[in-house]
């Protein structure tokens, strides 16, 4: 048997720059926590075993599936998730382009599609469609929208560009 | 996912320690793909007590070069490795290994000692609790094995250990054998040909329970060296291997004189195919000889009835990854 004390731990979970202390038990993934605890609902999970790439989230930059990490390991570290995007009401580029190229049929992909968009362009701003492919590779579209969520993503890519002076 | 104690080591001699207090009922975590999978199924009959966090010990995330080699720390991602110009310049099959390991996704928290230290795959022995109880088949010690009388399209086309034909599904695990890399671990040197270990019952590895793996040493490769990795899978995006080759050739005088031939998928620990070594060296390195070498590679093989097309695949991409090296 394990001792109730050493089930729960204290931790700080800093999402979207947002520090809040929180008591989790040792087995929540982060995408659980996420969701019941933060309220954070645009982290979708679907699998649940890191197979699909809905429940994507970004820890210091890089694109996770949230659903395979556990929540106790997250303290210290820089999450982001769908609902950082947006700034006071104006959408972030990448969700601007995801409604212009119709990049949503069902939707419920999308929050992970954007987050690993958003960590490819970060890393690349001018990917060419065989690297979208291989980044957006662990997310699945059940709706088969793909040809639409590259072109979203290069759409979004030109947007970031021109925003940052250099298109 | 049930309960467990979760402890956060501070450095290689806690994490240690912790394991020995804990006998028989922890698992280290670092990258946690395969076990976080592993509890949310709940696929063993007992359920680990303790688990233990390797990420937060510090200076287990490098990667460097020096005389003898290219030294990976247990900690760095597959992601890293595949991005690592250093890698992709010398040592470019296990760049490529890791490159296609998997998806982006998991690339960016599985680490390279986590994907060489994962367990087999059967979908009978990973068979998840929630749906009718998990299943206690011979690799748990069980009496039978349900992938032999049932559907084995993905299983060993080499035959049986201790009567389980889960595969090795590791991508990095070939690549490392034909770069013939060394495993650092707490307490020895591990060359990689005596590392995978089917044979030890319900595990891949030669690791006891209190050892971790620390660093991976791949040697310099020999001047006029190449090394190349090939996959089959059924979805390129993030599938396991059905059949992958890894090949490591040295080249002098337009002669092959050292030759190291991994394939991995098809049988319970990866698979040096040691006679298709043999017939390459002192020859020119032609279309002709490596399609030789891939029938050598498959002449031992056992399939059973719902993968023998794991043959044609296995001898094939022998034949291709010799020839990704010559170009």
């Amino acid at each position: 048997m394990i001792p109730a004390e050493q089930q729960t731990k204290l931790i700080k979970l800093t999402v979207n720059g947002e520090t809040r202390a929180l008591s989790v038990e040792t087995h929540w993934t982060l995408s659980k926590v996420l969701r019941n605890e933060c309220g954070h609902t645009g982290t979708k999970e679907a699998c649940g075993e890191g197979a699909c790439g809905s429940c994507t989230v970004l820890i210091d930059g890089v694109a996770v599936p949230a659903c395979m990490v556990l929540a106790v390991e997250q303290e210290g570290k820089e999450i982001e998730t769908i609902e950082g995007l947006s700034k006071g009401g104006t959408l972030h580029p990448i969700q601007e382009a995801w409604l212009e190229e119709y990049g949503a049929q069902c939707g419920f992909c999308s929050p992970g599609m954007i987050m690993s968009t958003k960590a490819l362009l970060s890393k690349n701003p001018d990917p060419t469609v065989d690297e979208i492919k291989e980044a957006i590779g662990g997310n699945l579209c059940i709706c088969n929208n793909y040809e639409h969520i590259i072109n979203a993503v290069r759409s979004a890519a030109k947007k970031m560009a021109k925003e940052q002076g250099r298109g | 996912m049930k309960r467990f104690n979760h402890f956060d080591a501070t450095s290689i001699e806690d994490a240690v320690s912790l394991l020995q207090k804990h006998k028989d009922a922890s698992y280290v975590i670092a990258g946690g793909s395969d076990l976080v999978g592993c509890l949310k199924d709940k696929i063993w009959m007992a359920y680990p007590e303790a688990i233990i966090n390797l990420k937060t010990i510090p200076g287990l995330k490098e990667i460097r070069t020096d005389e003898d080699g290219l030294h990976l720390g247990a900690l760095v991602t597959l992601t890293e490795i595949a991005e690592s110009d250093i890698v992709k310049k010398e040592w470019a099959g296990l760049a490529e290994a890791a490159r296609r390991t998997a998806s982006a996704l998991l690339r960016n928290i599985g680490t390279i000692a986590g994907n060489i230290c994962q367990e087999n795959r059967c979908w009978y022995y990973r068979y998840p609790n929630k749906i009718g109880g998990s299943i206690d088949c011979v690799r748990k010690g069980g009496k039978r094995c349900l992938a032999v009388p049932g559907d084995h399209r993905f299983h060993s086309i080499f035959g049986q250990v201790k009567k389980c034909i889960a595969v090795n599904p590791s991508d990095t695990a070939p690549a490392l054998i034909a770069l013939n890399a060394v495993v650092k671990t707490t307490t020895r040197d591990v060359a990689i040909d005596a590392f995978f270990s089917a044979e030890m019952g319900s595990q891949s590895t030669v690791l006891d329970r209190d050892e971790i793996v620390t660093e991976i040493l791949v040697p310099h490769p020999a001047p006029g060296s190449a090394s190349a990795f090939r996959k089959l899978a059924y979805r390129k995006a993030i599938d396991f291997a059905m059949v992958n080759c890894a090949a490591a050739i040295t080249v002098e005088g337009g002669n092959v004189i050292s030759a190291r031939i991994c394939l991995n998928g098809v049988h319970n620990n990866p698979r040096r195919c040691q006679e298709s070594e043999a017939l390459l060296i002192g020859q020119p390195l032609t279309d002709a000889l490596a399609k030789q070498a891939g029938e050598l590679a498959v002449a031992e093989a056992k399939p059973l009835l719902q993968n023998i097309y794991k043959v044609q695949m296995a001898k094939t991409i022998v034949a291709d990854t010799l020839m990704d090296c010559a170009e």
